[in-house]
Order: C-alpha cells, then sequence, then structure tokens
C-alpha cells in the first residue's frame, strides 16, 4: 500500500509540483494545507503517515507546527522542507521533532522514503 | 504717532477752551455762592482728569481707558452750566449735571483695557448714564429749587407744579435706583480685586480704590438724600467725594509713573546682568527675574521651517489670544521674528515694560534662536539618520521576501519539473515534452520578476543612460497616461539622479494607486543651483503626506542632500509633489 502524505505549503506552485513528483514516485497524496491552523487540523482529520511541511508559513512558524503534531503519542512522521537549505536553520530541524530536512529543489520520493526508514 | 499727537493735542486745548467757558459761566452767574472757590475747583477736577486722561491716551493709544478719563473730564465741566443764568440751560445743566459719575462708573466697569466684557456690566453702564439724566428730573419738575437751597436760580423751563407729594416718590424711586446701581457696581469691583492677581493687584490698585471710596461716598450721600436726612451729612459727603474724584487722576498717574521707574530699573538691571554674560540657561531666568514672572518662557521662531520651538529646539506652540492666563509679547530684530516670550497675562496690564525687556534681549534672544535652530536640526538629523536605518532594514527584509516568494519559488518548482521531465524522457517523451513546455514558461515568469525586483533596487539605465531615459521607461510602464514635458539635457550627480528617478516612480506608483487620474505629467528641470522634480495628476487629491511610508522614506532620502519635498494635494484639485534637490 503507498504510502500517504500531507503537503503543507504556502505556495500553491510548489504544493502543485511537489504532487506530481511524489505521486511519480509512488507516494499517495492525501491532502495539501497552505498555513500552520490547517496543517494541523488536516493532520488530525486525514492521518497521514508523513507531513512534508515547509517551514515559512504565513502564520505559525513551520518548527512550532512541527512540535504541535509530533506531541501526540501517535503522530506522522514529520519532513521539513524550504527553498533555502538546511544551514540556514541551524539545530532547530533535529530540535523540532522532525525526521529530516529536504531542500525544496532536491524533492523526490527517493529523498522522502530514505528520511522515512533512516 | 505724530498723527495721534497733533489729534491729542487737539482735544488738550479744546478741554483748555472748555475750561474757560466753564469759568466764565460760574464767574458771570447770578445764583452761585463763592465763584472764585466753586470755579477754582471745577478747573481743578476738570483739567485734573482731561490732563491725566490725555496722558494714559498717549502712553497707550490701544488702551481705551486714557479716552473714558478724559471724557469724564469734560463730562465734569457739564456740571459748570448749572450755573448759568438763562433758564433753558440752567435745565440742561442741572439734567447733565451727574453725567461725569456715569462716565467714573463707565470708567471704573472697563478697568483695566477700556473695553466692557459682558453683557450684563453693558446693562450696568447703560443704567448709569440713564439714572445720571434722570435723576435731577423730579427736582426740576416738582419742586421749588429755592427751596431746596438754590436761591435765585432760575425757574427751570420744564417746571409744572410745586407738589411734594409726585416730588417725593419719584425722587425716592431714582435714588433709591441709584444706590441700587451704585452698590451693584461696588460688589463687582470688589470680586474684580479679589479674582485678580498679585501683579494685577499692583497696576489696578490706585483706581481701584479711590474708585470703591468715591462710589461708598457717592453711596452714602444718595442714601442721606433718600432718607432726606440732615443736610450737613450730605454736604460733609459731598465735599469728601469730591476732594477723592479730584485726586482719583493723580493715584492713576502715580501707578502709570511708578510703572516707569520699576521698569527702567528692570531694563537697567537686564542689561546689567546680560553684559555681564550668562550662560545660556540664564536668558529665560534672567527675563523672569526682570518681569517677576516665574512661569515665563522664551520660545523662537524657525523662519525655515515655520514653526515655534523651545531652546531644547522641540516644536511647541504658543497660546491663543482666548487663552485666559498665558499671553505672548513677540521679539523682532530688524523688522524680523525671532522669537516671543510666553507670560503671565497679568503682564499685560504694563505692556511696555514687557516690550522694552524684549527689546533689550532682542540680541541675546537671536543668539538663543540660532542655537535652537542648530539643536532643531541636530534633532532631525538624529529622527532622519534613524529612519534611513530603518527603511535600509526596511527594504533588504522586502527584497528577501520578494525574492524568497518569487523568483525562487518558480526555479524551486522548475527543478522539479526538470527532475520529473528527466525521469520520463525514455518511458513517456510526450509527458516530458509537456513538462518541458511547462518549465519553460515558468522560466520566463522567474526572469521577469527578477528583472523587476533588481529595477526596484536600481534600475540600470538610470547609471547607464541616465535620468531621461529611465524616466521615459517608466513612464511607458505607468497603467495611467504620463506626458514627460522635460528633463534636463546634461547628466546630474548620481544621487541626485537617483533621488530624482524614485521621487517620480514612487509619485507615479501613488497616481496609480489612490489618485483616480487620467493622465499626470513629469518635469524635472534646473533652476538657481536646484534640480526640481515635479508630477503632478488631474485625480481626486486630498492626499495625506503621512500615509504609508513611502513619502516618509523619500523626504529622508531628499533631506540627506539637502534638499525638500512639498506635497501640495487640496481635496479634489489633483496632486502636486514636488523635489528641489541642490545640485
Amino acid at each position: 500500500m503507498a504510502c500517504t502524505i500531507l503537503i503543507v505549503d504556502d505556495h500553491p506552485s510548489f504544493r502543485a509540483s511537489a504532487r506530481v513528483v511524489l505521486e511519480s514516485d509512488g507516494f499517495d497524496v492525501v491532502g495539501e494545507a497552505a498555513d500552520g491552523a490547517s496543517a494541523i487540523q488536516e493532520c488530525c482529520r486525514l492521518r497521514p503517515q508523513v507531513v512534508l511541511l515547509d517551514v515559512q508559513l504565513p502564520d505559525i512558524d513551520g518548527f512550532d507546527v512541527c512540535e504541535q503534531i509530533t506531541a501526540h503519542v501517535e503522530h506522522p512522521v514529520v519532513i521539513m522542507t524550504s527553498s533555502r537549505d538546511s544551514s540556514d536553520f541551524g539545530p532547530l530541524v533535529s530540535t523540532s521533532g522532525a525526521c529530516g530536512f529536504v531542500p525544496k529543489a532536491e524533492l523526490s520520493g527517493e529523498r522522502v522514503q530514505e528520511l522515512i526508514s533512516a | 504717532m505724530t498723527g495721534l499727537r497733533r489729534a491729542l493735542g487737539l482735544v488738550a486745548i479744546e478741554g483748555i477752551v472748555v475750561g474757560l467757558v466753564a469759568l466764565a459761566i460760574i464767574l458771570s452767574s447770578d445764583h452761585v455762592d463763592g465763584k472764585a472757590l466753586s470755579a477754582a475747583l471745577t478747573l481743578f477736577v476738570g483739567w485734573s482728569w482731561i490732563g491725566v486722561g490725555l496722558y494714559a491716551w498717549w502712553r497707550r493709544p490701544d488702551n481705551r481707558f486714557g479716552v473714558l478719563m478724559t471724557a469724564v473730564g469734560f463730562a465734569f465741566f457739564l456740571m459748570a452750566l448749572t450755573a448759568a443764568d438763562a433758564r433753558w440751560l440752567f435745565t440742561v445743566g442741572v439734567i447733565l449735571s451727574s453725567v461725569y459719575a456715569a462716565v467714573f462708573v463707565h470708567m471704573l466697569l472697563s478697568y483695566p483695557d477700556g473695553r466692557i466684557g459682558s453683557p450684563a456690566i453693558r446693562r450696568l453702564v447703560a443704567a448709569g448714564y440713564t439714572l445720571s439724566v434722570l435723576g435731577p428730573l423730579p427736582t426740576l419738575m416738582f419742586a421749588d429749587i429755592e427751596e431746596k437751597g438754590c436761591e435765585n436760580c432760575p425757574v427751570p423751563t420744564i417746571f409744572v407744579a410745586d407738589d411734594g407729594t409726585a416730588f417725593t416718590i419719584l425722587n425716592t424711586l431714582t435714588t433709591l435706583s441709584a444706590v441700587v446701581v451704585v452698590g451693584y457696581v461696588l460688589y463687582i469691583v470688589i470680586q474684580r480685586w479679589q479674582d485678580a492677581a498679585q501683579a494685577q493687584r499692583r497696576a489696578m490698585a490706585p483706581v481701584m480704590w479711590s474708585g470703591v471710596c468715591l462710589l461708598v461716598l457717592l453711596a452714602g450721600s444718595l442714601t442721606s438724600e433718600a432718607v432726606d436726612g440732615p443736610d450737613v451729612v450730605y454736604n460733609v459727603t459731598s465735599l469728601l467725594a469730591l476732594i477723592f474724584f479730584a485726586l482719583t487722576p493723580y493715584g492713576f498717574l502715580f501707578g502709570l509713573l511708578r510703572s516707569r521707574v520699576v521698569q527702567a530699573g528692570a531694563v537697567t538691571e537686564l542689561l546689567h546682568r546680560m553684559g555681564e554674560g550668562s550662560d545660556r540657561s540664564g536668558l529665560r531666568e534672567m527675563l523672569s527675574t526682570a518681569l517677576g514672572d516665574r512661569s515665563l518662557q522664551v520660545v523662537y521662531w524657525l523662519e525655515d521651517k515655520r514653526r515655534w520651538v523651545d531652546a531644547a529646539g522641540r516644536p511647541t506652540s504658543l497660546p491663543g489670544d482666548d487663552d485666559p492666563a498665558r499671553a505672548v509679547t513677540r521679539v523682532e530684530r530688524e523688522g524680523r521674528a525671532v522669537g516671543a516670550i510666553v507670560h503671565d497675562r497679568a503682564l499685560c496690564e504694563d505692556p511696555e515694560l514687557v516690550r522694552s525687556v524684549a527689546a533689550a534681549t532682542g540680541l541675546s534672544i537671536e543668539n538663543e534662536r540660532l542655537q535652537a535652530q542648530l539643536r532643531a536640526r541636530v534633532e532631525e538629523l538624529r529622527a532622519s539618520r534613524a529612519r534611513i536605518v530603518e527603511a535600509g532594514t526596511a527594504e533588504r527584509r522586502r527584497l528577501e521576501r520578494n525574492l524568497h516568494d518569487g523568483a525562487q519559488q518558480r526555479l524551486v518548482a522548475l527543478s522539479l519539473t526538470m527532475r520529473l521531465a528527466q525521469s520520463k524522457l525514455h518511458q513517456d517523451p510526450d509527458t516530458a515534452a509537456k513538462l518541458l513546455g511547462g518549465a519553460q514558461e515558468e522560466l520566463t515568469r522567474a526572469l521577469e520578476e527578477l528583472r523587476e525586483l533588481a529595477r526596484g533596487i536600481h534600475p540600470a539605465v538610470l547609471s547607464d543612460r541616465g535620468l531621461a531615459p529611465a524616466l521615459e521607461a517608466l513612464a511607458g510602464r505607468s497603467p495611467v497616461p504620463v506626458e514627460l514635458a522635460g528633463t534636463p539635457r546634461e547628466r546630474l550627480p548620481p544621487a541626485v539622479e537617483a533621488a530624482a528617478y524614485f521621487v517620480v516612480a514612487e509619485a507615479l506608483t501613488n497616481v496609480v494607486k489612490y489618485a483616480k487620474a487620467s493622465q499626470a505629467r513629469v518635469q524635472v528641470s534646473r533652476s538657481n543651483g536646484h534640480a526640481i522634480v515635479e508630477v503632478a495628476d488631474d485625480g481626486c487629491g486630498g492626499a495625506d503626506p503621512d500615509r504609508g511610508s513611502g513619502l516618509r522614506g523619500l523626504a529622508d532620502r531628499i533631506s540627506a542632500l539637502d534638499g525638500t519635498l512639498e506635497l501640495r494635494s487640496p481635496e479634489g484639485a489633483g496632486t502636486l509633489l514636488r523635489a528641489e534637490i541642490p545640485v
């Protein structure tokens, strides 16, 4: 069974591209969210296995969203993403409860799979 | 001033003539006892009032108090007509013989500036005049005046009959009314005294106290008359009243002279202390001591900013004309406003003192003004520098945001699409070709956004080709038609060109966003060593200079080049943004 994934990003163009890329690599994109609040809501509703979460969201900071999502006992795997490089964020990625970071330009099903299995 | 002097001279001559006429009437009278004493007293009192009144009028031409004093003197001479032998003249004389008292009450109630404030006081003054004329009528119409102590007096022309009842009723009525009026006046005068500040009381004292004494005596004599008391009371009190009345103008003269002496002393002391040279806080202190006003403030006029500032250069405002506590005396040098002294309104009683002190400190105030101007400029520079730094930070934030949200996102999407296309190249060449087509479009849009962003940072055409082509390009991109009315042929310094360009860019952005204009006109010219940038539109006007940070940022940019930015935007009549930048 394909792995379910929720895409969270405020740029529609990225959400569209990411959906095509991930679906073509065998993921099941179950939903999209454009800001932090709806990301948390959709997470509870859709219960995806993976959340691809943008760092910079219009309402709540992506790291805070990640902390809230991973606070539950049965929480999905969160993978942070950004058009910036992970070095721009220092230790924030590892302390936020996310399982990894993938730069937007390098997003692929393979990279996501690697991070989940790690 | 000479006009006033000539006019006052004429009034003085009239006063002398009127006095001499009064003298002639008294001396030629058939029914006056002790003609010489009576004539001497009349002349002394009349001329005293006229003389001191004219002096006060001359010293304070804008104060009607002197006019009223002079009028009291003239009205007093009317009393001489009671000495006339002709029946009609005697009658008129008796009717008008108390008018001087009404003018005196008028003067007392309009102290210190010669004006009557409230309608109630105005009615009181009118009642005084009416009663002064009505008062003698019962005697003239219904009494035998020989019986009333006027031996050999002519029979009044308005004599009706010797009717004791009518006389008593009418006379009691007028006398009681007069007592009420005098009592009310006394009440008001005493109330004013209680309300007055210390400085005011000092100036009021001579007039107020002689006025009060006079009123008390007048009330006493009227009461004794109304109750038909013994004649001796009447005569003694009226003699005392006359003496007080004769001395009142001298009391006022004393007050005037004393203020001049005090004033001369204060100015001398001030000049002496200024000569010793004291520190900056000293000027306010010295003025405050010289004028006896602890609350005194000195403010300075900045001509270029058209505003008042305090010694530290902070903008401040002057109290209005209707401020009950504070008043302003402006200080000028060579016809230019340099500053103002804000002081207790009580000092307005002594305008000459404040004026002489202001004149004596003119040079110091001018120096202080230059210092205040410098401080205001420093304060302004400090604020503008802080704003420029803040604007720089905000601009970098905006650029980062624009890059991140715009071109960077498109390139990310492009990267993903390319990767996808690559993976499909062999199994599904059609999809790969479609993906590459989309990538091409995305790339075009990313380039467009980068170009727009770069232009906002600094337009390359401006540095490469100059202001004219840059403005043409700007006009060409504007959705509102723009007429480029003129640009200088030669190149201007880069900072000036950039400032001019951004003035036009910001103005045109505002025209498109807010003005609802059908067209705009841009002109850049050189005049008197300045580049003048003007952007006008035919839109709705009413632009608020504080709206948004755009204009503020521009103003800072222009002021960093020592230029000025001006916005004229009357409601409904278009907007003109004009910058003047020194070249």
